[in-house]
């Protein structure tokens, strides 16, 4: 897809889907390399030096960067087109794309449900074909979601494969560079573009880029596919499990072998409020240089205290506010030991066990969703269910552990996209992306 | 978390809250602190809090040197008010 296709197809959907803050004309390729000539869009987190960068946020929605991510350097060097910053969750904040500063993304294939977040636009505007890559970044699952809701590749790689230096920070320890592509091909060949180590972000692997790309095949005979029964037992929608099980059986037939493999039920029901206290604490953390003194949508005030209290109720939204309010609340001396502490202490039991369970197999295979995207109205969700605690939020295990993980399309549930999820051991990028590519091609002989 | 100690957080979290979203936070905690019990049944007893995902040893050691600068007017650039290269804010000593 050239660029000039790109910006039209971007320009056409927006008004329908509302995935974008940026379309940007005016870049050219200035280098030759993997990605030469290709449009390439990033979600509006990624700091990008004399363009308009507000990570979904009233706060910083007039904020112009000096400087460039990392990543924008790697993506220009090898030959990519920069098209589009997307819209997101405020600052990456929320799974549903119902919380940015510019509204509403929704779902091309059917507009009154979700895109998923908080990497929607990113997501969108693969799904709509207006381009074949899209960077996001992964907290809990914030790329790998929305890939399950509008039908693409989310890919997430191992937690420091590629540099966060110019990412707009939600949790630290659990923040990842991610991204969207049209197939499973061009998310190893992203990798290796993203990957390598960066003296300027210290949290980067002290290992050589990737090279998947080049040995890529799906050959998976005698690979074990790891079944994540506990999720797949979570999931109650017939079709996402009926599909599910083709996909398996695809798989045995192309030589792989299945395996079940299960976590204790306690441990799963409490990963997603060990993500919730520990990812609000730290963001709570992150987030307070955005006073609105050096930058930002600052407004007046009587000294610099009142400056930065007019500006943070005026710039940060609902939602941010209220995840502020819970973040400070464990981290207070009384409740630091029963909820941070506690939860980071949860996260070292989980990962333990997830670690074993990863080394019982070639890869951990489940529905990455467990059924087709929500309605973006009428919603309802039992916040104690194991279908909310298991089936839909699963894949944050996989921010605890920094393990690789990624979302292929599946059969369709409802006429409408559902994902497959693949997560493998740290570093394993190489055999995340060969089960990955064996999953595609069954679905493709499925469908 | 009663409604007090939600208004004093948002004080020194530095933003003000409206009375229906202090009221909204006050409901939506009761509901939180059903799920965040589930992080009690889970027996944590000699397991240190893991930080990081990985707990390796920092390798990555490097010189200090000047290779990434911005200039005093990017600096500023988006800044409110500025005046003579500096950040202007309202006098703090009256």
């Amino acid at each position: 897809m050239d660029k000039t296709t790109s910006i039209l197809k971007l320009k056409e959907i927006q008004a329908s889907t509302n995935a974008c803050v940026t379309i940007i004309e005016n870049d050219e390729k200035t280098h030759e390399g993997l990605l030469s000539n290709i449009p390439v869009a990033l979600k509006d987190n990624v700091i990008t030096k004399g363009i308009l960068t507000t990570g979904g946020s009233k706060l910083l929605s007039n904020y112009i960067p000096p400087y460039s991510a990392t990543i924008v350097h790697k993506i220009k060097q090898a030959g990519g087109v920069i098209v589009a910053k997307t819209s997101l969750d405020e600052l990456g904040m929320g799974g549903t794309g119902t919380a940015s500063f510019n509204g509403i993304v929704r779902n091309p294939h059917d507009l009154t449900r979700q895109a998923g977040g908080s990497s929607s636009g990113s997501a969108v505007v693969v799904a709509a074909k207006a381009v074949d890559y899209a960077i996001g970044s992964d907290t809990g699952d914030s790329v790998r979601k929305p890939a399950s809701f509008v039908g693409v590749v989310g890919t997430k790689p191992t937690y420091g494969r590629i540099s966060r230096y110019g990412i707009i920070p939600y949790a630290s320890s659990l923040d990842h560079v991610g991204y969207f592509t049209s197939n499973v091909t061009q998310a190893a060949l992203m990798c290796d573009v993203l990957s390598g180590v960066d003296p300027l972000d210290q949290t980067t692997l002290p290992v050589c880029p990737t090279n998947t790309l080049e040995t890529l095949n799906d050959n998976v005979s005698g690979k074990v596919f790891g079944i994540f029964e506990d999720v797949v037992n979570a999931v109650n929608d017939e079709e996402t499990l009926k599909n599910f099980e083709a996909v398996c059986n695809a798989l045995v037939k192309k030589g792989a072998i299945l395996k079940s493999i299960s976590m204790d039920e306690d441990l799963l029901r409490a990963c997603l409020p060990t993500y919730y206290i520990i990812a609000n604490c730290e963001a709570t953390a992150n987030h307070s240089n955005l006073t609105g003194v050096n930058f930002g949508l600052t407004q007046d005030g009587e000294d610099v205290e009142d400056i930065m209290t007019k500006t943070r109720t005026v710039g940060f939204g609902p939602l941010i506010r209220k995840r502020f309010v819970i973040g400070s609340y464990g981290l207070k001396d009384e409740n630091q030991e029963k909820l941070f502490r506690q939860a980071q202490k949860v996260r070292r039991v989980v990962v333990d066990e997830f670690t074993k369970m990863l080394n019982e197999c070639d890869g951990l295979i489940a529905p990455a969703t467990s059924s087709c995207a929500p309605l973006l109205e009428g919603a309802n969700t039992n916040v104690l269910s194991n279908t909310h605690l298991i089936a839909e939020n699963y894949m944050v295990i996989s921010n605890f552990s920094g393990t690789p993980s990624i979302t292929i399309p599946s059969l369709p549930v409802k006429g409408l996209p559902n994902g497959i999820n693949i997560t493998c051991k740290v570093e394993d990028e190489a055999t995340m992306f060969k089960l990955a590519l064996a999953v595609e091609s069954c679905v493709k002989e499925l469908l | 978390m009663d409604k007090a100690t939600i208004l004093a957080l948002a004080t020194e979290l530095n933003f003000s809250l409206s009375e229906e979203e202090v009221n909204n936070i006050h409901i939506e905690f009761e509901s939180l602190i059903n799920l965040l019990g589930l992080l009690e049944k889970i027996d944590t007893t000699h397991v240190e809090p893991m930080v990081y995902p990985f707990e390796m040893p920092l390798t990555q050691m490097r010189e200090d040197k000047v290779d990434h600068e911005i200039t005093q007017a990017e600096a500023l650039m988006n800044a409110h008010v500025q005046k003579e290269g500096y950040v202007l804010v309202p006098k703090v000593v009256k």
